[in-house]
Parts: structure tokens; sequence; C-alpha cells
């Protein structure tokens, strides 16, 4: 009898299958007695009762035949007798994408609900890798997982477009707390925070990049964010793409380790979370030299440590929580946020039910990224919706990116009137900011520097020489021309401010010599001084302009400002060359 | 007094069938070790108080825990079936080794009485779930011949127990040949069927708890939970 013939994609499914097999994932294909148990465990289900093909074992089936057919005993003798099946064409692959990606969300809850200990969701992750590796995959998914391929992040966010908001929230911080330091810094090395996030945050939801730098500020933290590698998201570990998933946790925690980075926090970001903290270290075979923690855990130990003060009072409305599944169903994080939300609200109603029991918000697995199943989705979100309402709560929390879409969506969709937000929102919203605050040690952002300070006004050198001593920097003073280059040629400072009118020698003179001498060319060169008017004396120069120019009167958070933008962007050049 | 044929079947037979349903479980355990295990590199997470070691021990407990899973703990009666039915098919497999080599620990009437009554109790179970799995669509979507044909060997074996119990072959052998006969058919057959299940347990519920323990999520904790008006 001749062989039906299988189509290339199928073949690749069924090798690659065999490959993918670890014990736990056989022992969950071959330990499922159908006895039904995990049914009603399942939101899909709730929502459609009149459809088995909903149930877990049904859906897990779909994937075990095919196991069973090439791999197990029985299924290869006797196919009938435990229904193994064999798969042939493309389209039993494109039926069995619509069960994997679009009738479950990964959510594990049926997996916690099973008597034998049947781990469902990474079956299903198994079956959506082995698709997603032929190129059968929902579209969206496929596109975001392109960008995080090729440009890093999961919405194709450009490297310029990210600093420029980060430019521009630094800028608001600054403004709010009156606090040149109160900025977003990037790539500083040594920090004991690196800040990592969704790229969801940069561009729709900005205010919790904001949020949490204002807590950041106020904690006195010394953190970073990186340029690159910042990205917590990952689409392999929605679409089961192992190499994905690999290379995105690896971009991230390189990334630490080139900024010796202490301790990656990761924003609120549920799977990110999980990839990062719970799969990465998996995935990548890595042994991370630094600790990982959720922002959560941040914040709390801010306000245990008494680093940040939070009023509750000024969160008063009902509010109540939903568990993100990674967090609470895979990586046991359930605890610390009920912690943090019992500081900074008044009314916290717990939902039921909650912790790892806790329902999907619907948007897990990518479902977000997947709209030919929302229908599905929403109409598979009845039971949260259920839940949000019984509630009686003005606000839900949920400490992931994902969930607060999946509930804006479905709370839109049944109108709930209900508001969506998120952990670091309420804490920042809850913080007392002192009137004054005082940057500790950690935060003097021109530790390491060295300064020449050049003036001919003992008041303004005395000024300038204190402005930048107290943030850490090494000054040295000249008052007049002469000293100016002969201290530059002594101390290679890595900035020299310089006054233009001076007796002897002058600023413009200095700083022409400077420009001329090849020993002393690179230093950075900002002029202070009294008279805008001799801008243009510097600027006809044929010499490179100096990279600052601030007129008097000068206040000191200007001064730091500029002089600490004209340091960082020498830093950059430096690291490029 | 025994015949040759039940003495044969009641011993040798067994042996025999043991034997092979040992044979086939090694080769079946070794095909699982065959796989390797995933492992957990990262650091735990979750409580403090919680360990892949105690992940494992609430995982292996879970079958005595019906409040452990939210899927048992609102079926109570359905879990009480189940510890039913696994209760007297274990009886039932005790009662094939006591039978031919201690049948002294089954002579009071009282435990003859007691284990017909498990017996029978496990038999009506298993017509309910046998019922069950035809009629509810969810069921009967998943099930396979070898689901249906495994209740109804239990339920027969059960059966047939009731008759075998009060062990008096000098009454007629024909139950207990019935019994010891279906016992071996039982042995050889299990390994290929989902009764294996048993022997898939230990290693699921252990490399799930471990894993769960590890991650701070088992022993499952559930905060005061008031009943809502509308869930």
């Amino acid at each position: 009898m001749l062989e039906k013939a299988r189509s290339h994609k199928v073949k690749k499914v069924i090798e690659r299958m065999g490959k993918k097999l670890n014990r736990q994932v056989v022992g969950s294909l071959v330990a499922c007695v159908h006895c039904g148990m995990c049914t009603e465990s399942c939101h899909y289900v709730l929502a459609n009762p009149d459809d088995p093909t909903f149930a877990p074992a049904y859906k897990a089936d779909q994937i075990r035949k095919i196991f069973k057919r090439h791999f197990d005993w029985t299924g290869r003798i006797f196919p009938w007798w435990v229904k193994a099946q064999d798969l042939y064409v493309d389209e039993e692959l494109e039926k069995l994408k619509d069960i994997v990606f679009g009738k479950c969300t990964n959510c594990r809850r049926c997996s916690i609900n099973c008597p034998m200990g049947v781990d469902f969701a990474t079956l299903n992750r198994m079956a959506r890798g082995l698709l997603t590796s032929v190129g059968i995959m929902p579209e969206g998914l496929a596109a975001v997982s392109k960008d995080q391929w090729e440009i890093g992040n999961q919405m194709g966010v450009l490297k310029e477009d990210y600093l420029e908001t980060l430019e521009w929230l630094s800028d608001e911080l600054e403004k709010e707390m009156g606090d040149p330091v109160a900025r977003i810094p990037i790539d500083k090395m040594d920090a004991d925070v690196v800040y990592a996030i969704n790229p969801r945050e940069i561009k729709y939801d900005p205010r919790t990049v904001s949020d949490a730098a204002r807590i950041f500020y106020l904690a006195g933290e010394n953190w970073t964010m990186a340029s690159d590698g910042w990205d917590i998201t990952n689409f392999g570990f929605f679409s089961g793409d192992d190499e994905l998933a690999n290379t995105v946790v690896r971009r991230l925690f390189e990334k630490v380790i080139e900024l010796r980075g202490k301790k990656l926090v990761l924003s609120e970001c549920g799977h990110g979370y999980r990839s990062a903290r719970c799969e990465g270290p998996n995935w990548t075979g890595m042994d991370t030299p630094f600790a990982m923690e959720s922002s959560v855990l941040t914040m709390l130990r801010y306000i245990k440590e008494g680093r940040i003060k939070v009023d509750r009072n000024k969160n008063d409305l009902p509010v109540t929580f939903h568990d993100s599944c990674n967090n609470a169903r895979s990586c046991g994080f359930f605890e610390e946020p009920r912690e943090l939300l019992n500081l900074v609200v008044t009314d916290f109603r717990e939902m039921y039910p909650n912790r790892a029991e806790n329902y999907c918000c619907s948007g897990g697995g990518g479902a977000m990224s997947m709209s030919e199943y929302t229908p599905l989705r929403l109409k598979a979100a009845k039971v949260k919706a259920d839940q949000l309402q019984a509630t009686e709560a003005k606000t839900v929390v949920t400490t992931c990116h994902n969930c607060v879409d999946a509930l804006t969506d479905l709370i839109r969709h049944y109108k709930l009137g209900m508001k969506v937000t998120q952990m670091v929102n309420l804490v920042s919203n809850a913080v007392v900011v002192e009137e004054k605050v005082v940057a500790p040690v950690e935060v003097l952002i021109l530790r390491g520097y060295k300064i020449l300070v050049v003036d001919d006004e003992p008041d303004i050198l005395t000024f300038l020489s204190a402005v930048f001593e107290d943030q850490g920097a090494t000054v040295v003073q000249a008052s007049d021309g002469e000293q100016a280059l002969d201290l530059a040629r002594q101390e290679k400072p890595d900035l020299i401010t310089l006054d233009l009118s001076m007796p002897g020698k002058n600023g413009a003179y200095v700083f022409e010599e400077l420009r001329k001498n090849p020993e002393l060319a690179a230093t950075r060169v900002c002029i202070i001084t009294g008279k805008p008017e001799l801008r243009r004396l510097i600027y006809d120069r044929p010499v490179r302009p100096p990279e600052g120019y601030l007129d008097k009167p000068i206040n000191e958070e200007s001064l730091l400002v500029n002089v600490r933008k004209i340091l960082e962007v020498a830093h950059e050049e430096r690291k490029l060359n | 007094m025994m015949s040759g044929t039940l003495r044969f079947v009641a011993d040798d037979l067994q042996i025999m069938a043991l034997t092979f349903m040992g044979i086939v479980y090694i080769l079946r355990i070794r095909w699982l070790l065959r796989f390797k295990p995933g492992q957990e590199r990262q650091a735990p997470t979750g409580s403090p108080d919680t360990s892949s070691f105690k992940g494992i021990i609430y995982s292996w407990g879970n079958i005595a825990m019906p409040w452990a899973m939210e899927s048992t703990r609102q079926k109570l009666f359905f879990y009480a079936q189940f510890v039913l039915f696994h209760l007297a098919v274990a009886a039932s497999i005790t009662m094939s080794f006591i039978i031919p080599y201690a049948p002294g620990l089954i002579k009071p009437m009282v435990l003859v009485r007691g284990l017909q009554g498990l017996f029978a109790a496990g038999c009506l179970i298993g017509c309910y779930r046998l019922y069950r799995r035809l009629t509810n669509p969810y069921i009967r979507q998943i099930s396979t011949p070898d689901d249906i044909f495994s209740l109804l060997l239990l339920m027969v074996w059960l059966f047939v127990s009731i008759g075998a119990a009060p062990n008096r072959p000098d009454q007629g052998e024909g139950p207990l040949l019935i019994y010891f006969i279906m016992t071996a058919f039982f042995l050889v057959y299990v390994p290929f069927s989902k009764i294996s299940h048993y022997l898939y347990y230990p290693f699921t519920r252990y490399y799930f708890g471990k894993s769960m323990g590890y991650r701070g999520v088992y022993p499952i904790k559930r905060g005061p939970q008031p009943k809502p008006n509308k869930v």
C-alpha cells in the first residue's frame, strides 16, 4: 500500500516534536486520564458551555494524538484504540493553530486544577513553537516577533525615539522636582539598579516610566536605564520560539552585565517578569551575576526602609487587584503586590478567586496581538468581567501591561465603567514629596570628573567650585588666563568652565590656545560669561566651538544640567571611539 | 480445597501476569527516563516558606487534599466517588493476593460483607462514570475506546469481586475462577491502557510539584476570600 504523502511542514513538525520532548512534557502527554476535572477551570469553557472543543483536555488531546501516533507504544500499534492520529496536510496544522493560539492563553489555570499534574500550558507552548517553526502562527504575533528580532523591541521603537522620550520625561521630572538631578540616567555604569521596561510604556504609557523615575529619584536610588537591551517583553515566550525567547532575554542580561548593574528591576509586565526572572536563566543557560526583581518589590522595599514616604489617603477610591497569571501562577508573586497595595490605598477589595487561582484577564499568551481571535477573547472574558463587577471597585490594579490592555478592552466591552491602573501609578500618586530633596551620595552626578574653573571673580569661583564639589567633582581653580592654561596642561581636566572677560590673557584667547593644543583640543569647554555679546567672538574663531555657553547670572540647576549633558556626551563619544 | 485449575489461575497465572506487567512497566519507566528533565536554573521565587521539597510533598499529597484544588473543592461528591472507586480497586487487588496466600485474613463474615459492599459501591460508581463518559459532551468528546474499555473492565471486575470475596470454592469455583482469570487479564492489559496512570502520577506530580514549589506557587495559598454575590 502506498504511504500517504505528508507535507513538508507536517514532516518538520513531527520531526521537531521529537526534539522538544523532555520528561515533564512526556509525563504530561501520557498521564491524562480524561477525567474532565480541568474543564471548568478554563475561562473559554465557561464562556462557551455548549462547545466541548474548548475543554483543556480536548485541546491538549490535539497535541497528544500526534505524540501518541509517533512516539507512544499503544498509539503506534493501535492508533484507533487511543485516538492517536497522524497529520498529513498543512490545513491540519492551521486547525491546530486556531486551537493552540486562539483557544488558550496559556494561563495555566487548568494545570493547577489537574489531579494528575498534567501541565497543559507547557504542552500548548510546545505546540505553538512547533507551528511557529514552520511559519504557521497568527499574523500579528509574527509581525511583533519580527520587530523583536530585527529592531530589538516588540513595538519597533527606534533608539532615537526611545532616548528622546526619556529625555522629555527627564525634563518634566526635573521641572516638577525643581532639581537638575531629577533625571533618567542612561547607561550609567555601576548603578545599583538597571530598570528595564515594556516598550508599550514608551509608546503608549510613558506616565509609568516617569512615575517610576519619580520614585527612584525620591528614594535616592543609584539607578539607570539602558540605551538598548531594555525590552523585558518576550514574544518568543508567547510563540513558543525558544530561539527568539533566548535571544531577547540574552540581550537584556548582557546589557546589565555590560553596565555592571547590581540588580535588574523589571517593570510591571507579567510575562516580561516571568520570561526574564523565571524562565530566562533556563533558556539562556546563563548564571546571571546580578539579582532580578519586580519593580513592585522594589517599591515595597523603599517604603519599608523609609526611603520614600506614602500617604494612602491620596488613593481613596475602592480598588481591586487582578493577579497576572504569569506572576501568580508561574512565579508565586502574589503577596508582595497586596502588601504594597495595602500601604498605598485606603480601600482594597480582594477579587474572588484570587492569587494562583485567579482567572486570566483573557489577554494572556500574546492574545492581544492576535486580532483574528478578538471576538473569542472578549467572549471568554465574561468570567473576568463578572469577577471585576462583583468587587464593586472603581479601579482595578494589575502588575502587567498585557492585563492592562485586556482589562481595559473587556471593561469597555462589558461596560463596567472601571479604570485600570498599575502599582507604579498608585505609589507615585501616594508618595509624599518633601520640601527639598537632598540628593544622597549615591546620586552625585559629577563623581569621578575633574573640572577646571576659570574666573577672575572670587565669588563666582567659589560658587562654581562649591556646586561642582557638592556633586562629587574634583575642582581646580584658576583666576586668570595664564594660570588656566598652565593648569589645563598639568591637570588634564574633563571640563573647563571659562570666563571671557579676564585681565591679561582673556577667555577668548585661552579658548583658542586650548583648541590649538593637540593635547588639550579635546577638552570640553563651557563658556560662562556676563557678556553675552561676546558669543560671536568665540563662535567666529577658526576652531571647534565650545561645548557649552552660559550667560551670567547663572543658577545652580541650569549649570548642573548643562555640565552634566556636556560630560555625558563626552562619555558617549569616548565609548563610540 | 481448591482444584488444580483454580490453584493455577489464582497462583501461577497471577505470577506470570504480574511478571509480564512488571517487565512492561520497567521498560516503560526506562523509556520515560530517557527523556531529559527540564531544569530550574533561576533563583527561587515566591514565599521563602516554600521549596521544591515542600512542593513535591504537597503535589503528591494533592490526591488526599480535596480542598487543594478548585476542581475537587467544588465537586466534593465527585471526589468522594473517586476515593471510593479507587479504594474498591485497591481492595480487590489486595484480595487477589490474600485469597491464594493468606485466606485466613478475610475469613470474618463482617469483613467479607464490608468488602462486598465496597466492591458493589465501586461497581455502581463505575456505572455512573461510564454513563457520565457517554453522556457528558465534554467527556464524550475526549473519551477513547481505551477509556471506555478500561472503565468497563474495572466495573465488571469489581462486580466479579463481589462473588469472589467470600472465598468459598467448596460452594462452587466459578466466581473465583472468573475473578482470577479477569485479574490476570487486567494485569496484562493495564500497562497498555490508561489504567497505568498510577504509574505516571508520581512522575508528573513530582516534576510539577518540584517546579511549583521552587516558584513559590505550591502549597497553594488562598487568602480570606469572602463569597461574592455575583460570581
